[in-house]
């Protein structure tokens, strides 16, 4: 065994540092190989193993992907009067700032006075609305509101409109990435 | 004007410097735990040859009655006569519950573990202390394993488990019609008299704990590698006391090892040792066809025999295998072939010095429309027979080898290779998402020259055969 043994060592610590510099794509604990009666079955009648069975503890993802009865596009989340991936997307994309408020519900959130360090004279806050359950590219709306400092003291200031629709966009983006990923599971 | 867009800039920037620094940080999920299972039944009509009600011959190979090191209790005898046939149907259930942890951390860690409870692990060989001491249906825990998984750094997997080459990166194996054709479940119907199995499939090496890691996928390779200590699983050490016997999963020699170069289940004794397990993996799609190929490497010492004279012996080889497989699946259709070769026997035991290794070639197809799967799988094999090597116990020093060959011409002996192949004809109907219906045939051939496979009939029956056809249903949640 020794003789075989210590290529492979060094083989497989040749390919961990290549994995570790190049940046793969993780792989899923469905694409391993199981024995698990209970996988099988679940994989051969096209069930999916993470989705399927009963959630005693914490929240049933597979259940508010598809919530409210909607799926799809349409999936707006166990409870919430506004699409799910819009929801998580837009605090994804505002969480570099710090949160003043989020009401799930009526879809708003407001986060608090952010300066940006590359930029120490001025100070941002966003408000973004997310309208309705339906995944759709004018589903969400976000407000860049800027202020700068002078004298000491802050004073409103304009934004560029390109950054509200940048910002949107950016939501967009991830809401979309958070949809594909959802149907992967 | 240039500093509304020197701000704006940077706001975006901060948007983007985040995604890239930590592009998970949103996908953070609080942990859930869920509880899945399965159960199945299934109708079997069995025609196998040597079935019948007498006392066990024991088992063919590499192994004695399995009672050798056990105080107190004397080696298993062999009872002639008083034959009579065994029934050709059955019913067949099992039934097993996971239970599933998983979880995700703000920085793109993902973590969980599972523990899957399966009433039907407790078959086992027929061995003192372990089917006498536990019902068939008993629940034992069939795995149990925590994971770690980072998107950049991949996954390592820490418990009972089944290896990267024991079944998780193999390639090749087409197993999804039926219930999985030759390495499906015609298993639970047939006695192991003759070894009349296939338990040289993935999943077959056991879930002995264990530590395992697989790498991300790049540019369609990913890779893993496994370490088993012991062939044990479960905690504690299994001593009894502090002799070292074959239930120590830490003992490195002990009386009898050599009667467990294979699993001898319940009590789970097996010479295995410091198993390691390599993979190499690639997938990708050439034209339209999904294909994936796999190379990997399984090895392991082994414990050695204590004669009564107090000496350490060497009696079994480790294992040393290599397995080459290739699958390709396109418009429904799935075609794959697998070939190991190495140190080792049909159930993944340790082979005893001077046998042959072993070789098996399997290749099967798979075609699904709709709700219907249907396949077919074919296996052979060139394996050791009966041990060519004899071991004889010594007083005064190690053990020693016998030849494998008669004092008498035409009597029975263990010097014939074995020769194993089986093929299968199967298919599904999608009931319902988690559930299908389930048709199989399976036809199963051990043939060993010169070797009785049959002692309870007069002459040397060198060939021993199954047959079993069933029908059933299984569900899973």
């Amino acid at each position: 065994m020794t003789h075989v043994s210590r290529p492979i060592l060094v083989l497989g610590v040749g390919l961990l540092a290549l994995a570790a510099c190049s940046g793969g794509r993780q792989v899923r604990n469905d694409e391993y190989g199981t024995d698990s009666a209970r996988e099988l079955t679940l994989r051969q009648t096209g069930s999916n193993s993470s989705t399927s069975g009963i959630v005693v503890f914490g929240v049933d993802r597979s259940r508010e992907a598809q919530g409210g009865g909607g799926t799809g596009a349409n999936a707006g989340g166990g409870g919430m009067t506004v699409n799910a991936f819009l929801w998580r997307a837009t605090l994804d994309t505002l969480s570099f700032m710090p949160l003043a408020s989020a009401d799930p519900f009526g879809g708003v959130i407001i986060t608090d006075w952010y300066s940006p360090p590359q930029a120490e004279g001025e100070r941002f806050k966003a408000t973004a609305y997310v309208i309705g359950r339906q995944l759709r590219s004018d589903g969400v709306r976000v407000q860049i509101f800027r202020q700068v400092n002078r004298g000491g003291a802050w004073t409103d200031a304009p934004a560029s409109s390109a950054t509200n629709s940048e910002m949107e966009d950016r939501v967009l983006a991830r809401a979309r990435e958070l949809r594909s990923q959802s149907a992967g599971r | 004007m240039r500093k509304i867009l020197l701000g704006t800039t940077a706001v975006v920037s901060a948007v983007v410097g985040a995604a890239v620094m930590a592009p998970q940080a949103s996908a953070q999920e609080a942990p859930t735990v869920r509880i899945g299972g399965f159960f199945r039944a299934y109708y079997g009509y069995t025609q196998q040859t040597g079935r019948t009600s007498v006392t066990s011959t024991g088992l063919p190979q590499n192994v004695g009655g399995g009672t050798e090191n056990i105080p107190g209790v004397a080696p298993s005898t062999t009872s002639t006569n008083n034959i009579a046939r065994l029934s050709k149907s059955d019913i067949s259930t099992d039934a097993g519950i996971d239970v599933i942890v998983s979880g995700k951390l703000a920085n793109g860690l993902t973590y969980g573990a599972t523990i899957s409870l399966n009433s039907g692990g407790l078959e086992g060989r027929q061995i003192v202390q372990g089917r006498a001491s536990a019902g068939k249906t008993t629940v034992a825990v069939d795995e149990m394993y925590a994971y770690i998984a980072h998107p950049r750094f991949g996954q390592v997997r820490f418990g009972d488990e089944d290896g990267v080459m024991g079944g998780l990166m193999n390639s090749g194996w087409v197993q999804g019609f039926g219930t999985g054709g030759v390495h499906g479940s015609w298993e639970s119907f047939v006695t192991r008299q003759g070894g009349g199995r296939t338990m040289t499939a993935p999943g077959g090496i056991g879930d002995a704990s264990k530590i395992i890691y697989m790498s991300p996928q790049f540019f369609g390779f990913d890779f893993g590698a496994s370490f088993a200590p012991n062939a044990n699983s479960g905690r504690d050490t299994g001593c009894p006391n502090n002799a070292s016997s074959g239930y120590c999963d830490s003992a490195y020699a002990f009386s009898g090892a050599r009667n467990f170069g294979i699993y001898a289940a319940g009590p789970e004794m097996a010479v295995k040792r410091n198993e390691i397990q390599a993979a190499l993996r690639w997938r990708g799609n050439l034209a339209g066809v999904g294909l994936a190929a796999t190379v990997g490497y399984i090895g392991s010492g082994s414990a050695r025999d204590i004669s009564t004279g107090g000496a350490q012996t060497r009696v079994f080889n480790g294992l040393n295998i290599w397995q080459a497989g290739v699958q390709a699946s396109a418009y429904g259709f799935t075609v794959g072939a697998a070939y190991t070769y190495g140190d080792y026997n049909f159930f993944w035991g340790n082979t005893q010095r001077g046998d042959r290794p072993g070789e098996q070639l399997v290749v099967g197809g798979q075609y699904t429309a709709g709700p219907f799967t249907v396949g077919t799988n074919f296996v052979t094999g060139l394996f050791e027979g009966g041990s060519r090597t004899n071991w004889v116990d010594s007083t005064t020093g190690p053990l020693t080898q016998a030849s494998c060959r008669p004092a008498t011409p035409g009597v029975s002996n263990n010097c014939a290779g074995m020769r194993r192949w089986g093929v299968s004809v199967g298919g599904n109907y999608r009931l319902a998402p988690g559930m299908d219906l389930i048709a199989e045939w399976v036809h199963y051939s051990v043939r060993e020259q010169g070797r009785d496979l049959d002692p309870n009939r007069p002459g040397i029956q060198s060939r021993s055969f199954s047959d079993v056809f069933l029908v059933g249903t299984r569900i899973a949640f």
